[in-house]
């Protein structure tokens, strides 16, 4: 019956396992108990009440700041501050160039669905500009241009495809 | 059962709230350590409970600083209230006697 204990989460075994034994053994074997075990064990996995000792260590007053401070040395890549520079331009110039041929296609093609898209889908296209632009300034040209096309042209056929289905509706 | 808003501890352990009622009762007499509970709980509520159950209950009373855990020489570790846990389970009762008195006056009335 011992191998029953198995079934719990390894945190939950190391805090719990040998007392959990040690009553399961005064048990009597029955289709009731197992299932109790099995019960507890799907329990214990979904709603884990045990914290592993690492994320334990985490806690803490300073919680956030230590989050954030992982955050900053392992994620963000540490952005120079000529890098930020140059993410800031290409934000600011790809508005003015999506501004401008917003109002043009507006003026031309009135309220269509591709020219709505565009409008709705600049905030997004425009932060998806700096984030590539920041973060992949050290991968080839041919990566930049490739990653920065396919989500700039995602985000406009998603919106495109929204605009078209509210056009139906 | 209507809830007290002073023992908003034990509301959201789902089908656990029971087993953790009966233990945190079952402690309020001093530590005990599990296999002990489930004697002292089948003798004073006629529920016996599963050590899947049982410990369900256990984390999640200690999780939320009901119990503690005491220092054991042996594999079985005693457990006891918390004053959190004393006080919960106080107001759990006071809202459990609220609704015995008012079920046995309509019932003196019908």
């Amino acid at each position: 019956m011992k191998w029953l204990v198995k079934l719990y989460p390894a945190t939950w075994q190391a805090r719990y396992g040998e007392e959990f034994t040690e009553v399961l053994s005064t048990q009597r074997i029955s289709m009731g108990l197992l299932l109790d075990v099995i019960g507890g064990a799907i329990d214990a996995r979904l709603h884990p009440q045990v914290r592993s000792e690492a994320r334990e260590n985490s806690k803490g007053e300073d919680s956030m700041t230590n989050a954030m401070i992982r955050r900053c040395s392992a994620g963000g890549p540490k952005l120079s501050p000529r890098d930020q520079k140059i993410a800031s331009m290409a934000m600011v110039v790809s508005s003015l160039v999506l501004a401008g041929v917003y109002l043009v296609l507006t003026k031309i093609y009135r309220s269509a669905p591709a020219v709505q898209a565009l409008g709705y889908g600049s905030a997004p296209m425009i932060w998806f500009v700096y984030e590539q632009t920041a973060y992949l300034r050290k991968r080839p040209l041919f990566t930049q241009i490739l990653v920065a096309a396919a989500g700039v042209g995602g985000l406009y056929l998603f919106m495109f495809g929204t605009c078209v289905l509210a056009s139906k509706l | 059962m209507r809830k007290s808003k002073e023992d908003p501890e034990l509301d959201d352990f789902g089908r656990f709230s029971e087993p953790a009622l009966l233990i945190l009762v079952s402690l309020a007499e001093g530590p005990k350590h599990g296999y002990s509970m489930t004697e002292d709980i089948e003798a004073v509520a006629g529920v016996h409970l599963g050590p899947g159950t049982l410990y369900g209950a256990i984390a999640r009373l200690e999780s939320r600083g009901l119990i503690e855990a005491l220092k054991s020489e042996d594999r079985r570790n005693p457990y006891q209230l918390t004053a959190l846990g004393e006080r919960a389970l106080r107001a759990r009762l006071n809202s459990m006697m609220a609704v015995v008195r008012a079920g046995q006056r309509r019932l003196a009335n019908a």
